[in-house]
């Protein structure tokens, strides 16, 4: 069985902090997720899950700052596939609540801010740990 | 890395359809927004945004529509959808975009239910 073969293994990758190389780690993750078998429509999940953990990254943990790098690991268990993405700043601050789409509409509050919330909804497990000046996404979807 | 947007518009009777070819993310922003300026300076209140069922739609992206919905309540106007995958369909519902905006599965579909 090839999820024999993956258990345990883990694929690393390093990405510079420009936007746009989000789409690596996306690709990456629908193909880690095809060969382990999930269904179609949980792969699109991931694959917007990792894009927006690493655009959170890039824009708000980075801060624009294209020398620093967005570090992400997948791994799978034999259940779920565990997916982190770090930054080398300090994250972005969690929302208090989720994004109100008739306050985003009427203006009270910026069109922005869903990725965290399309996170939250896409993945079954989402938190969030700052390990010194760095932040880390961590994320599981089971199959 | 995106692909860029390209948008291109036509008229079906009293209807603009928008075909949005291409990634819609925050780099889309300046693209759609000139788009819909164009339409509302020439007083269409009816328009159907056509996206490629394979683009790659992100918050940023997402964000970009809701201003754009934002802009045509204020103008009266009525945006409807189609040619989003299921995914982004789930994901429109998700975010509450479709309490704003009907999505439909075909053009011809969004264009009876305009009539």
């Amino acid at each position: 069985m090839l999820d024999v073969k993956l258990k345990g293994k883990t694929i690393a990758m390093v990405l510079p902090s420009k936007v746009g190389f989000e789409r690596v780690a996306m690709e990456c993750s629908a193909s880690y997720a095809r060969i382990l078998g999930f269904a179609a429509d949980k792969i699109e999940d991931i694959k917007t899950a990792v894009s927006e953990a690493c655009l959170n990254a890039i824009e708000h943990g980075n801060k624009g700052n294209t020398e620093a790098k967005v570090h992400i690991t997948m791994a799978f268990d034999g259940q779920g596939l565990a997916i982190s993405v770090k930054d080398e700043g300090q994250g972005i601050s969690h929302p208090l609540k989720e994004p109100n789409i008739e306050s985003k509409i009427e203006g009270l509050e910026g069109p922005r801010g869903l990725g965290i919330f399309l996170m939250q909804n896409l993945m079954d497990e989402v938190e969030f740990e700052k390990p010194g000046n760095e932040h880390v996404v961590k994320m599981v979807k089971y199959r | 890395m995106d692909k860029a947007t390209d948008v291109f518009m036509r008229r079906e009777g009293d209807v603009v359809i928008v075909n949005i070819k291409g990634d819609v993310t925050a780099q889309s922003e300046q693209v759609i927004e000139d788009a819909y300026e164009k339409i509302s300076s020439s007083g269409y209140q009816k328009i159907l945004l056509h996206f490629d069922e394979n683009a790659y739609i992100n918050s940023g992206g997402i964000a970009v529509l809701i201003t754009m919905l934002a802009k045509s309540r204020k103008n009266n106007q009525v945006i409807y959808m189609t040619g989003l995958s299921d995914h982004f369909q789930k994901i429109f519902h998700m975010v509450g975009i479709t309490n704003y905006s009907k999505i439909y599965s075909s053009e011809p579909e969004a264009l009876q239910d305009f009539a």
